[in-house]
């Protein structure tokens, strides 16, 4: 089953617990067992803060959360000013990619884009 | 002359007998008397110091020490004002249980948020307590839709009442004094520096980390550099993941908000 949500916010802090309401609903429906909802939410809140920080001032952010079976898919993008991706060597970005099974960002024709995966582990399904 | 200035931290006779002499003014003046309101502001200033005692009991559960201080004294002046000096009580006597009853309707009101309706805080209760119980029979921690289905509720109630307790995730008054302290062998986990060689802006870092309470440290540590899951560490700690969650939460935007200011 392949199941899409898209959602576009204001790039403002107070939506990104918007954010972290619809990965916790989109983690319910990869069926991941509830730590593993819960360090979505976090990691989707790091991913959206990071990309708030450096997104242009007024300008959206979108969140991609795709689910494929146990699998979880959640884009973060938003217009930058940034020629660089956020940085792999903060703290944060160790957060992030502890908290899902793969954590990558990237930044091209003036968006920044953090995208993360996490599925059920084999043993459980 | 308050509380506090005394070295035994009790009443002098002479502030005591400064106290009765006031209460017996009081007495005497009839109800619309402007010189009453002087008297209650300086009997509300004189007990400032017993606020500010009770208070501090509560210092390590997370809310701010002024918001404390301000509802204790909402119950100090109620207490003042329902005073009756005839009955032979001391007024602190009398005021104490008034201001703890203030601080204790102070977090129940913010940590089940006002927001929160009472049909979710029953579910969250019945949620921790089901996703506990399932974990021990699935040896990993349940999913939405088994919690769902165990409580006969629907998927989207399950997400609420999670959703409330991050949202309005506040220490439990009701945690015993142990909840707080973790296993002897925790505490002598190796140094954190090990994985945080890589880390760029680990010296902004460091203080905000040594500054955590033991427990949320061990957890910073065994989630994020010794690749425990949530459910592994409360296991280790004898906490229940959604515990385990919260801390976690609330650790990691302390550190963020550290770090923002730093």
């Amino acid at each position: 089953m392949t199941d899409k949500v898209t959602v576009t916010f204001a790039a403002d802090t107070r939506n990104v617990a918007l954010a972290r309401t619809v990965a916790a609903a989109m983690a319910a429906r990869a069926d991941l067992p509830l730590d593993q909802l819960e360090d979505v939410r976090l990691a989707v809140d790091e991913a959206v803060t990071q990309v708030l920080l450096a997104a242009v001032p007024g300008a959206d952010v979108t969140c991609t959360f795709l689910v494929d079976g146990y699998t979880l898919q959640a884009t973060v993008a938003a217009p930058t000013q940034a020629t660089e991706p956020p940085s792999t060597t903060t703290f944060s970005w160790t957060v992030l990619a502890a908290l899902v099974d793969s954590a990558h960002s990237s930044v091209g024709d003036g968006v920044m884009t953090i995208g993360l995966t996490a599925s059920r582990g084999l043993v459980d399904v | 002359m308050t509380l506090e200035e005394t070295s035994s931290g009790r009443w002098t006779d002479a502030q005591r007998q400064h106290e009765h002499a006031m209460w017996a003014a009081l007495e005497q003046m009839a109800p619309d008397d402007p010189r009453r309101g002087v008297l209650r502001d300086e009997l509300i200033t004189m007990h400032l110091p017993l606020v500010h005692h009770l208070a501090r009991r509560y210092r390590d559960r997370g809310e701010d020490m002024d918001d404390l201080v301000q509802v204790g004294t909402v119950g100090l002046i109620k207490a003042i004002d329902g005073f009756d000096p005839s009955r032979g009580l001391e007024l602190s006597t009398y005021a104490t249980p008034t201001i703890l009853g203030e601080i204790k309707r102070h977090f129940r009101d913010r940590t089940w948020a006002l927001h929160v309706p009472r049909r979710l805080q029953v579910l969250q209760a019945q949620v921790t307590e089901c996703s506990d119980r399932l974990t021990l029979e699935l040896h990993r921690a349940p999913t939405v839709r088994e919690l769902a289905a165990a409580l006969e509720v629907s998927e989207a109630d399950i997400l609420d009442a999670l959703d409330a307790r991050t949202a309005y995730a506040a220490d439990s008054l009701h945690g015993t004094p142990d909840d707080d302290s973790i296993p002897s062998a925790l505490s002598t986990l190796g140094s954190m520096d090990e994985g945080f060689e890589s880390i760029d802006d680990r010296e902004t870092l460091r203080p905000l980390i040594e500054a955590l309470p033991d427990r949320e440290r061990a957890i910073l540590q065994m989630r994020f550099f010794q690749g425990m899951s949530q459910s592994q560490i409360a296991e280790a700690l004898g906490i229940s993941q959604m515990h385990v969650s919260r801390l976690l939460a609330r650790t990691l935007a302390s550190l963020r908000d550290g770090m923002a200011q730093g």
